[in-house]
C-alpha cells in the first residue's frame, strides 16, 4: 500500500520533470515569437513539479494512515478483475478490425462476463453475450449508420 | 429575448422526432443515473455513441434529456438504496432513504420527482431571461477576458474540491499538459507527438472522458463488486399526502433559485447546490430535528435545487463556451464533435439550436416527472438487475463508442490507459473534473493568453486593462484565497471560544 501511497506521487514528479525537459526542447517557431510554444508546457511542468513535490510531502506525513480502497484494490479477487479486464480490452483492440464487429464483441463481452459474473451463471452470461452483441451491432450499424468491420 | 427566435426553438423542440428523443433520453439516463457509482457525466459519456447520425438539434436535446434524466436516476438509487448515483444525489439519502425504511418509498420517489420538475421549471425561466443577456455580454470579451474566465473556472472548480486542493492542481496540470499535445495552431510546430501521426491533432478528448469516466467507474466498482448486495425494494403508493405537499412546497420552491445561482457559478455543481439547500431548509424549519430522520422537505429541498442547478449550468456553457462542472465539459465534447461551438455567437448564429436546447429543458422536465412518477415500478426492476452483468455492459458501450469517433482501434489502447488513469485517481482520491475541464479548455486558454500578450505587445498589464478583466481576476485571486480565508476566521473563532473558555473556567 505504502508503495502505492508514494509510487504516484512520485511517478508525477517523474513526468513532471521529463515534461518540462520535452518543453524546454520543443523546436522554435518560425513565426513571431520563435519560444512561444515553449512558454505554456514550461510553466505548466513547473507548477506540475511544485505540486507534486507538495502532494509527495502530505503522502509522507499520512503514510501510515489506512486507505480501504487501495487495500480493496490490492485483495482478494480485485487485482485479477482489473487485471483481465484490461487484457480483454487490449484482445479485444487487436482482433476488433481483424474477426469484424460480431464475433469480437461476443468473444469479449462473453469473456468479461464469465470472469466476473461467474462460470456458473455460463447461461445467463451466453444469452446476454449473443443479445447484446446482436442488439448493439443493430442500433449502430443498422439504426445509426456508424460504419462498423 | 428575442420572441421570433424563442418560438422557432420551441416549434422545432416540439416536432415529433424530437419528443421522442426528449422521452428516449429522460429514459436512458434515468437508467444509468440509477446506477450506483455512474452519474451523469458517466451517462453522457457513454450514450454520447447514440447521438451520432443526428441532426445536431436533436443530438443537443437528446444529450440534455440524457444529463437530466441521470439527475433524476440518481435519487432514484439514494431513496431506494442509499446508494447514491452521483455526488449531487448524497443529500437525496439524508431523508429519502429513512422515509423508504419506514415505508415511504413511494411518496418519496414521488416528492423528488416533483421537486425536481419545479426547480428544473424555476430554473428554466431563469436561463430564457438570463441567457441572451449574457451571451450579448460575452460578445464583448476579448482574448484577455476570455483567458482570465478560463482561469476563473478551472481555479473554482479545484478549490471546490474541499480537502484535496493540491491533488486538484495536479490533476488540472495533468489535463493542461495533455491539452499542448499536437500541432500548436498558431506557429505549427509539433509539440509532444512522439512521431505518432495520430497524436498531431491532440488527444481527442472525448477518449478522456469516456476513458476515466466510463472504464474508470467500472473499474473502481470491480473493487466491491462482490460486496454488492441486491436489496428488493417495495414501492407501495407512488403519490404523496397533503401534509406533506404542504411541508415540501416552500422548500421546493426557495430551493430552486437558489440551486440555479448556484449552477450558473463555475465550478459549482448540483453536490454543492443540493447540500446548500438542505442546511437552509434544516437551519429555517421548525422541525429541524426531524432532519435525518425522514422529513420530506429534508428531501424536497435537496431534489429542487439540484435540478434547478443542472439547468443553470447550461448557462456559461452554451453562453460563454465554458463548462462549469464535469458533465457540462463532457457535454462540450460531444457539442464541439457534432460541429456546435457553443459561446455568445451560438445565439446570433444558430438561434434555433440555442432555442431549441432550451425549451427541450422545460419539455425534458415534463417528459421526466411523468416518467419517474408512471415507470417507478419498471425503473426500480432495473436496479435489480446484476452490477455483474451491467458492468461488462458498460465497458463494451464505452469501446463501442471510442471506435465511432475515429473508427479506428488505436484510440481503445488510449481508453485503456485513460480507464486506468481514472481508476488510479479514484483510489487516491483525485477530483477528476479539474483534469477533464483543462484538457478541453486547455487549447483554447492557451491561445488566448498569446493572443493577448501578442496584441498588447508583450504587456502583460492587458489582463488588468478593462473592468470585466479586473473583476474576473479579483475573482479568481478570491476563489483561490477562500478556503485559506475561512480556515483563519474558523481558527480565530476557535481560538477566541476557548479563551472565552478559559476565562469563565477561572
Amino acid at each position: 500500500m505504502k508503495a502505492i501511497k508514494l509510487g504516484f506521487p512520485i511517478l508525477l514528479i517523474l513526468f513532471s520533470i521529463v515534461f518540462l525537459i520535452a518543453s524546454l526542447q520543443l523546436p522554435k517557431a518560425n513565426l513571431g515569437n520563435s519560444n512561444a510554444p515553449i512558454y505554456f508546457p514550461a510553466g505548466i511542468s513547473v507548477f506540475m513539479l511544485l505540486f507534486g513535490v507538495i502532494y509527495l510531502i502530505q503522502e509522507l506525513r499520512t503514510l501510515h494512515e489506512e486507505n480501504g480502497d487501495i487495500r480493496q484494490m490490492l485483495s482478494g479477487r480485485t487485482p485479477k478483475l482489473i487485471g483481465i479486464t484490461i487484457l480483454f480490452g487490449l484482445i479485444y483492440a487487436f482482433i476488433f478490425e481483424r474477426v469484424g464487429f460480431l464475433l469480437s464483441t461476443f468473444l469479449f463481452l462473453g469473456g468479461l462476463l464469465f470472469v466476473i459474473n461467474g462460470r456458473k451463471k455460463w447461461l445467463v452470461n451466453v444469452i446476454v453475450a449473443v443479445c447484446f452483441s446482436f442488439v448493439s451491432w443493430y442500433a449502430f450499424s443498422q439504426l445509426l449508420g456508424v460504419s462498423l468491420p | 429575448m428575442d420572441l421570433s427566435s424563442f418560438m422557432d426553438g420551441l416549434s422545432l423542440s416540439l416536432q415529433p422526432i424530437n419528443i421522442m428523443w426528449i422521452i428516449v433520453g429522460g429514459f436512458l439516463g434515468t437508467i444509468v443515473g440509477m446506477l450506483p457509482g455512474l452519474g451523469p457525466a458517466t451517462a453522457v459519456a457513454v450514450l454520447i455513441p447514440v447521438t451520432f447520425g443526428m441532426s445536431p438539434v436533436s443530438a443537443i436535446i437528446l444529450m440534455a434529456a440524457i444529463y437530466y434524466g441521470a439527475m433524476y436516476g440518481g435519487s432514484r438509487s439514494s431513496i431506494l438504496l442509499n446508494t447514491p448515483g452521483d455526488g449531487s444525489a448524497i443529500a437525496a439519502t439524508f431523508d429519502g432513504y429513512p422515509m423508504a425504511r419506514k415505508g415511504q418509498a413511494g411518496p418519496a420517489l414521488a416528492i423528488s420527482a416533483v421537486a425536481s420538475f419545479i426547480g428544473g421549471t424555476i430554473a428554466v425561466i431563469g436561463f430564457i431571461f438570463l441567457a441572451e443577456p449574457l451571451a450579448n455580454f460575452a460578445l464583448d470579451f476579448g482574448p484577455a477576458e476570455y483567458f482570465l474566465l478560463m482561469l476563473l473556472t478551472l481555479s473554482a472548480i479545484v478549490v471546490l474540491s474541499i480537502g484535496k486542493m493540491v491533488k486538484g492542481f495536479l490533476a488540472m496540470m495533468v489535463g493542461l499538459a495533455l491539452s499542448t499535445i499536437g500541432i500548436d495552431t498558431q506557429t505549427g510546430v509539433y509539440r509532444f507527438t512522439m512521431g505518432i501521426p495520430q497524436l498531431s491533432e491532440g488527444i481527442d478528448f472525448l477518449i478522456v472522458i469516456i476513458g476515466v469516466y466510463a472504464i474508470g467507474e467500472v473499474l473502481y466498482n470491480l473493487l466491491n463488486i462482490d460486496q454488492m448486495k441486491k436489496e428488493k425494494k417495495k414501492v407501495g403508493k407512488v403519490w404523496f399526502s397533503k401534509e406533506q405537499w404542504k411541508r415540501s412546497v416552500w422548500p421546493i420552491l426557495r430551493s430552486g433559485p437558489l440551486g440555479f445561482v448556484v449552477g450558473v457559478l463555475p465550478g459549482a455543481g448540483g453536490s454543492i447546490a443540493s447540500m446548500i439547500g438542505y442546511t437552509t431548509e434544516k437551519q429555517i424549519s421548525k422541525r429541524s430535528d426531524e432532519f435525518g430522520e425522514g422529513a420530506v422537505e429534508g428531501l424536497a429541498a435537496p431534489e429542487s435545487a439540484n435540478n434547478a442547478a443542472s439547468v443553470g449550468a447550461m448557462i456559461p456553457l452554451l453562453t460563454m463556451g465554458i463548462p462549469g462542472s464535469g458533465t457540462t465539459a463532457v457535454m462540450l465534447g460531444a457539442l464541439i464533435m457534432l460541429g456546435l461551438r457553443p459561446g455568445p455567437l451560438l445565439f446570433e448564429q444558430q438561434p434555433e439550436t440555442a432555442w431549441a436546447l432550451i425549451n427541450s429543458m422545460f419539455l425534458g422536465n415534463i417528459a421526466l416527472v411523468i416518467i419517474n412518477i408512471l415507470l417507478v415500478g419498471v425503473l426500480v426492476k432495473i436496479l435489480d438487475t446484476p452490477a455483474k452483468v451491467l458492468y461488462p455492459i458498460i465497458v463494451l458501450l464505452a469501446f463501442i463508442g471510442t471506435y465511432t469517433l475515429s473508427y479506428s482501434t488505436v484510440d481503445f489502447f488510449l481508453l485503456l490507459i485513460f480507464g486506468f488513469v481514472g481508476l488510479m485517481m479514484k483510489v487516491l482520491d483525485f477530483p477528476i473534473a479539474p483534469l477533464v475541464l483543462a484538457l478541453i479548455v486547455g487549447s483554447d486558454m492557451e491561445q488566448n493568453f498569446r493572443m493577448a500578450v501578442l496584441s498588447s505587445g508583450g504587456n502583460l498589464g492587458v489582463f488588468f486593462s478593462s473592468g470585466v478583466s479586473i473583476a474576473l481576476s479579483i475573482l479568481t485571486l478570491l476563489s483561490l484565497t477562500y478556503p485559506f480565508i475561512i480556515r483563519m476566521i474558523r481558527k480565530r473563532k476557535q481560538h477566541l471560544n476557548s479563551k472565552d473558555q478559559v476565562y469563565r473556567s477561572s
